[in-house]
């Protein structure tokens, strides 16, 4: 489902984010990406998402090489992808249920179907009783748990995460990821960034690390 | 070749539904039909309008002084155009009918005056004549005037005969050719042509057209820097909104489209405004331009905007919101990007 060809990201201040990076992923998959800060878990991420090109190689994404698509095409690549961040991402100027529902009204769903599997995701994260309230009010594991259920309301084929449990106790931590697990037992390519040695190493998933911009290690 | 490649890409990249129905099981019919994607789009239209007009309700402040601007920035040239309209209007009323005024000499008796009106009626330049003997013309200067008692203080007449030629040909070429002619004639005093003062009029009217043109252009520059400058402001405070929008593949134009909707917002609101602005003024200016115009005993009247042109402000003012606010919009949201 996601697959690196050599490929390098070289900043134009001339550091390279990564370099000559090759792994792929099988669709149906769940891997950790791990490395210390600036080892290139982020610049990784950011080709998936196409906020960033490649300087050299290839990223392939379900057999299609990202690089041919231009930058019109970008908003259509992303809705194939669900993502979460350390920091979240919401909107507190409006509910739960309208944060969640936002990327359905972006990919044109009728409004009662949009309903519906919002309030589906909600339910999956345990917050179907939150809907109507202002995400500011919930608390850090609630509110990745709202992130969680926008990346996947509008059933993406690659779940990315980025940090998800940087600012969470170990607790959270370990729910936030029992989640990830199950997106990934209907079907899902979950891909995480994460640190956490600890946490990841309890999870019996493939473990990518990077260092440097390297990847020095793949494998269980 | 490469714009082949690009093509194809742009084909596979649609989620395919039939697929996603596949893995996901749920129904995923949403993308099936055009017309439910048409219709989707048009839906998602009319949310945002809404949506839009409410926001810009919800701002009352902010909303109003910007239209207040807009009104004004519309409005004067609106006025200016207005009154250059009645000014042309003014010169048409004399135009159709451009006559040439022959002031016989005061030596001419009024048996003279008769007969060069017949004589000239003969010639095949001139379509008519009419006589206005010394007698007469006193009669209607006392009549028009109220100087009528001057007369009384004076021996005798001092107004000369007139005869009042209608030229056959009516072009501005040939009128003043026969005034010519006329006026070499040996019983002319002096040959008038009373289009004279509505060739300067029509001079002034041109002269009045380009100002209201150099002052239009000056204000639809400055409804667009309005418009613009709000409409950045607007995007400012919804960048966070416009960042998660464009990482869960909002395309440009469904960002886009809020902000140019504010914009549409503007211009309609924007126009209505200005069109009361003018119809106002044009009332406060009604009963001095008919007292004015009772003194002239003119049948003129003033003239306000029309259906036609009440249209044509409202769709350029919209056009104006539109044009301000894709311009901001062209220009802030590309800077915005994910990160």
């Amino acid at each position: 489902m996601i697959s690196f060809d050599n490929v390098t990201k070289r900043y134009p201040n001339g550091y390279d984010a990564l370099s000559q990076v090759n792994f792929s992923l099988a669709s149906g998959e769940m891997a950790f990406l791990t490395g210390h800060s600036g080892a290139g878990k982020s610049t990784l991420l950011k080709l998936l998402m196409l906020m960033e090109r490649p300087s050299n190689g290839r990223v392939l994404m379900g057999n299609q090489d990202l690089a041919t698509l231009s930058n019109r095409q970008i908003p259509y690549h992303r809705r194939r992808v669900g993502v979460v961040f350390q920091n979240h991402q919401l909107l507190f100027d409006r509910s739960v249920f309208e944060n969640i529902v936002l990327p359905l009204r972006i990919c044109g769903f009728d409004p009662a179907d949009a309903t519906r599997r919002a309030r589906a995701a909600l339910d999956k994260v345990g917050l179907l009783d939150k809907e109507k309230l202002n995400p500011v009010v919930l608390s850090g594991g609630e509110q990745q748990r709202v992130g969680i259920a926008r990346a996947i309301v509008h059933k993406p084929q690659v779940l990315l995460a980025d940090e998800p449990t940087g600012n969470l106790d170990p607790k959270l931590s370990e729910e936030v990821m029992r989640l990830f697990q199950q997106f990934n037992q209907v079907g899902t390519t979950v891909l995480i960034a994460s640190h956490d040695l600890g946490l990841i190493a309890r999870m019996p998933h493939r473990v990518i690390t990077l260092n440097r911009g390297r990847l020095v290690a793949d494998g269980k | 070749m490469e714009n082949n490649q690009r093509r194809k890409g742009a084909v596979r990249v649609e989620p395919n539904p039939k697929r996603d129905a596949k893995i996901h099981r749920g129904a995923e019919h949403h993308r099936l039909k055009m017309s439910d994607k048409g219709r989707s789009y048009l839906r998602h239209n009319l949310e945002v309008a809404k949506q839009s007009y409410f926001s810009l309700l919800a701002q009352p402040l902010t909303t109003f002084m910007t239209l207040a601007v807009l009104a004004i920035a519309l409005a004067l040239p609106g006025a200016l155009y207005t009154g250059l309209k009645n000014l042309q209007q003014l010169g048409d009323g004399w135009q159709g009918d451009p006559r040439v005024a022959l002031y016989l000499k005061m030596t001419a008796s009024d048996e003279d005056a008769e007969t060069l009106s017949r004589e000239l009626l003969l010639r095949d330049d001139v379509a008519g004549t009419e006589l206005i003997t010394a007698q007469q013309g006193m009669l209607e200067f006392q009549a028009m005037s109220g100087f009528g008692d001057v007369f009384s203080f004076l021996d005798s007449n001092p107004l000369p005969a007139v005869v009042m030629v209608m030229p056959r040909n009516l072009s501005v070429t040939e009128v003043p050719l026969l005034q010519a002619k006329l006026q070499a004639l040996p019983q002319v005093d002096e040959a008038v042509v009373d289009m004279e003062w509505v060739q300067r009029l029509a001079g002034f009217v041109l002269l009045a057209e380009r100002m209201v043109w150099v002052l239009t252009a000056l204000f639809i520059t400055a409804v667009l820097l309005v418009v613009g400058n709000t409409i950045r402001l607007s995007i400012e405070s919804r960048r966070d909104e416009i960042i998660i929008a464009k990482l869960v593949g909002a395309t440009d134009a469904y960002v886009r489209r809020p902000f140019l909707y504010d914009g549409v917002w503007f211009g309609v609101a924007g126009g209505l405004a200005a069109w009361v602005l003018i119809q106002l003024s044009l009332l406060l200016l009604n009963s001095p331009v008919e007292h004015l115009v009772r003194l002239y005993n003119s049948q003129f009247e003033l003239a306000g905007l029309g259906f036609g042109e009440t249209i044509l402000l409202l769709i350029l003012s919209i056009l104006l919101g539109l044009a301000g606010a894709w311009l901001a919009v062209g220009r802030h949201l590309r800077e915005i990007q994910p990160q």
